[in-house]
């Protein structure tokens, strides 16, 4: 063999290679067909992984063309998924709860962010309520079948009450406040960014009680009950939340401003809220069981006109996580 | 660019060294990596077991209890309280994690702190002015918790076990791709190596074969190295010194040819009339006679004799003579076929050897040479010379044993023309035709 005939069977092989290499490469970053997908977005900084999966554009490579259709509110959300005006949802899992004992037709896709300390509970610094037992007989605002009634009746719990040991008032989250200076009611229950608010706008005349551990609320995508196109869809949108979630975890700062600028909200709510969230994705037994129990618990204290809990399996698809995180899957197939 | 061999060798070495020590590099940092993976697989299944046993204790421990403690007195390993902290620690002990990893061991960390708060909370009291509903609730709550815990540290082991094997495929895949690039390094250089040395002894060992047949040229290298150019540029010195004071052999053995056939020629030819002399004649004609024997074939002989030689020699003189002698032979070339051969007898004879011709044959050619000489006289002055021939003619046949038998005979001829009153054509043993 000469030098010659050497290097042309060099040559030849690093021809194929890259040949081979090109196309991979090709068939990497063929043009999949673009589903159109509307969310129904919440506007709360929970909502962070799909601002800045839309900001840092991290669902050009998936299947999807996102469009947001921002709504105030779980409840909202979910209406505008089961109405069918929306693909997908965000919703929050005490929210879930309740829809499952509707026997809703809803699936949950990926659980993307946690919270143990979103819903408050707020209380007139005058009457100096130091435990759930000061409660007794007092006018407490909530929203009806979210998480801010879930929270009354655990905070009740504690010391052995329930929502017929205090008079409970239902509010719009966004009127809760209002309720308060109103003086209809002695304390309330909201969620950001009403608690943040409610600082804002009542410092030194509310106590905002430490309940750091008692509610753990985790935002989740949700949407009609899947066929294979609408798991296909889910999985692209997981696939774009998961390079955002990348993105919050490795630039907070950046991060935080998308949101800010999206939500126009200032940087003192940002700061008050950021350090309460985990961001990751995953789909977990204790997601069922978290739903579980609040379905279980509103049966029990009939917060609910429902007497039986389903199954909640029935509420998870996990067919769209298994195929981009199956390591953060852990619930029986 | 001149590079030595020895430097070729060097870079060549070097090569080696650079990629089998980024091999070694490559692995003794993937063996960094893929311990450190272990360490936090290690580290998640710790959490693990350490939720495991919580969950075990919240199961089976009734934690309402009014004499339930958190410390437990006999057995201070297993109560919540001893679990509790060990699990604390062992998240303030986390190993170095990835970025992925460390969010999730943010959410476990603020996990451990909200089922420590919680379980707190619910064991201030007893939860002793709730229900068996209330107290089942929380205590769900509170596995849902640990749940939680255990999920997260599931994924923090998947994703070390992952990391393991994306780190082992990776190496593999390097170990694979440095080693091919070695392999074909090696091939190519030592190749390369081999073909340079090869084909430049070769070129010097072609240089040193011309010189042997004094073929002095310069070496041109195809490919060039300091050690070879210093070689050849000490041969091609030593070439051209050679060159100006050598004859090459070819050039020697092309004179000599030259000269021996100069020579040859010389020696087998009459100076005088420049035909063929007695010796060539005896050569050429025993040839001929040979073939005859051999192939039954006819061979005629004529010998030609000038009549009254030595009168023309005594009346005009001897250089006239010899004109005569040189223009008979002319004559004879003209009138002879190529295949004929005439040579100088000897004095004024000659012999026309005839291959393949019979004796018509034969006295047909001397009547042509006879006629020949007739009509073209030489002159000197204005006076015409006539010179005639006598000529001898003999076929060679059975009685011929020689070739001198043969020339004998014809001599016998040519006398009986000479005797028969010259410039005749006489066959031996046959009446004269004339």
């Amino acid at each position: 063999m000469t030098l010659k005939t050497l290097s042309f069977s060099l040559v030849t092989a690093l021809t194929v290679i890259i040949i081979i290499l090109l196309c991979l490469y090709l068939s990497k970053h063929w043009q999949q067909p673009k589903y159109p997908v509307v969310i129904a977005v919440s506007k709360t900084p929970l909502s962070t992984p799909f601002y800045v999966a839309k900001a840092i554009n991290a669902f050009d490579d998936t299947c999807v063309n996102v469009e947001f259709d921002e709504v105030v509110g779980g409840q909202r959300a979910f209406a505008k998924v089961l109405n069918g005006e929306v693909d997908f949802g965000t919703s929050s899992d005490s929210l879930i709860a309740f829809k499952s004992l509707e026997g809703q037709p809803f699936v949950t896709h990926a659980m993307f962010v946690q919270s143990d300390n979103d819903v408050k509970f707020i209380s007139r610094a005058s009457a100096n309520f130091e435990s759930a037992l000061d409660l007794k007989g007092q006018r407490i605002g909530v929203t009806k079948g979210t998480a801010s009634e879930y929270f009354l009746s655990t905070l009740l719990a504690l010391e052995g009450l329930t929502t017929e040991d205090v008079r409970v008032y239902y509010y719009e989250p966004e009127q809760l406040v209002n309720g308060f200076i109103a003086q209809d009611i002695d304390a309330f229950i909201p969620w950001e960014p009403f608690g943040f608010y409610s600082d804002q706008l009542l410092s030194g005349i509310i106590k905002i009680h430490d309940t750091k551990s008692l509610n753990t609320l985790s935002f989740n995508l949700i949407s009609p009950t899947a066929n294979n196109l609408v798991v296909e869809k889910a999985k692209c949108v997981i696939q774009g939340l998961d390079l955002a979630i990348d993105y919050i975890t490795s630039h907070p700062l950046e991060s935080k401003a998308i949101v800010m600028n999206e939500l126009n909200i200032s940087t003192e709510f940002i700061e008050w809220v950021w350090p309460d969230y985990i961001f990751k994705l995953g789909l977990n037994q204790s997601l069922i069981h978290s739903v579980e129990s609040q379905a279980n618990w509103a049966v029990a204290t009939q917060m609910s006109q429902y007497d039986n809990v389903p199954h909640i399996e029935r509420f998870i698809d996990s067919r769209a996580m298994l195929q981009i995180i199956p390591n953060a899957v852990n619930i029986p197939q | 660019m001149n590079i030595s061999l020895l430097q070729r060798i060097a870079f060549f070495t070097l090569g080696c060294f650079v990629l089998f020590s980024l091999l070694i590099g490559s692995v003794i940092w993937s063996s960094q990596e893929i311990k450190a993976a272990f360490t936090r697989e290690n580290y998640a299944q710790q959490l693990t077991n350490q939720t495991n046993m919580l969950r075990q204790l919240i199961n089976n421990n009734n934690i309402y209890d009014k004499n339930y403690s958190i410390y437990n007195k006999r057995n201070k390993v297993d109560d919540w309280q001893a679990l509790q902290v060990k699990l604390s620690s062992l998240l303030e002990s986390a190993p170095a994690l990835t970025t992925h990893q460390q969010s999730i061991q943010s959410s476990l960390v603020s996990q451990n702190n909200n089922l420590r708060n919680f379980f707190t909370l619910i064991n201030k009291n007893k939860l002793k002015n709730a229900n068996v509903a209330i107290k089942t609730h929380l205590k769900a709550r509170l596995m849902t918790q640990l749940e939680s815990i255990r999920a997260d540290s599931f994924q923090l082991s998947a994703i070390a076990e992952k990391d393991i094997y994306d780190t082992i495929k990776q190496q593999a895949f390097f170990i694979i791709l440095v080693s091919s690039a070695s392999i074909i390094a090696l091939i190519l250089g030592a190749f390369s190596l081999t073909y340079i040395v090869r084909k430049s002894l070769n070129e010097v060992k072609s240089a040193f074969e011309k010189n042997e047949s004094g073929d002095f040229q310069h070496i041109e290298l195809s490919h060039h190295s300091q050690e070879f150019d210093n070689i050849v540029d000490a041969f091609n010195t030593m070439n051209d010194k050679l060159s100006e004071s050598t004859i090459s052999l070819t050039e020697m053995k092309k004179i000599v040819e030259e000269r021996t056939q100069v020579l040859e020629k010389l020696s087998k030819t009459d100076a005088l009339t420049k035909v063929a002399n007695r010796r060539a004649l005896f050569e050429r004609a025993n040839i001929e006679f040979s073939r005859t024997l051999r192939g039954n074939q006819q061979l005629t002989l004529l010998l030609l004799d000038c009549d009254l030689f030595k009168n023309i020699n005594d009346d005009y003189g001897h250089v006239f003579g010899d004109e005569l002698l040189v223009h008979i032979c002319n004559i004879c070339q003209q009138e002879i076929r190529d295949i004929d051969f005439l040579a100088r007898y000897g004095g004024e004879e000659f012999i026309i050897v005839l291959p393949n011709c019979d004796l018509n044959g034969g006295i047909e050619t001397a009547h042509r040479i006879q006629r020949s000489l007739a009509k073209n006289c030489l002159t000197i002055g204005d006076k015409e010379v006539k010179a005639t021939l006598s000529i001898g003619v003999s076929m060679f046949n059975q009685r011929h044993k020689s070739l001198e038998q043969l020339i004998h005979d014809t001599d016998q001829a040519m006398y009986q023309a000479k005797r028969n009153g010259r410039n005749r054509v006489e066959v031996h043993s046959y009446t004269s035709l004339h």
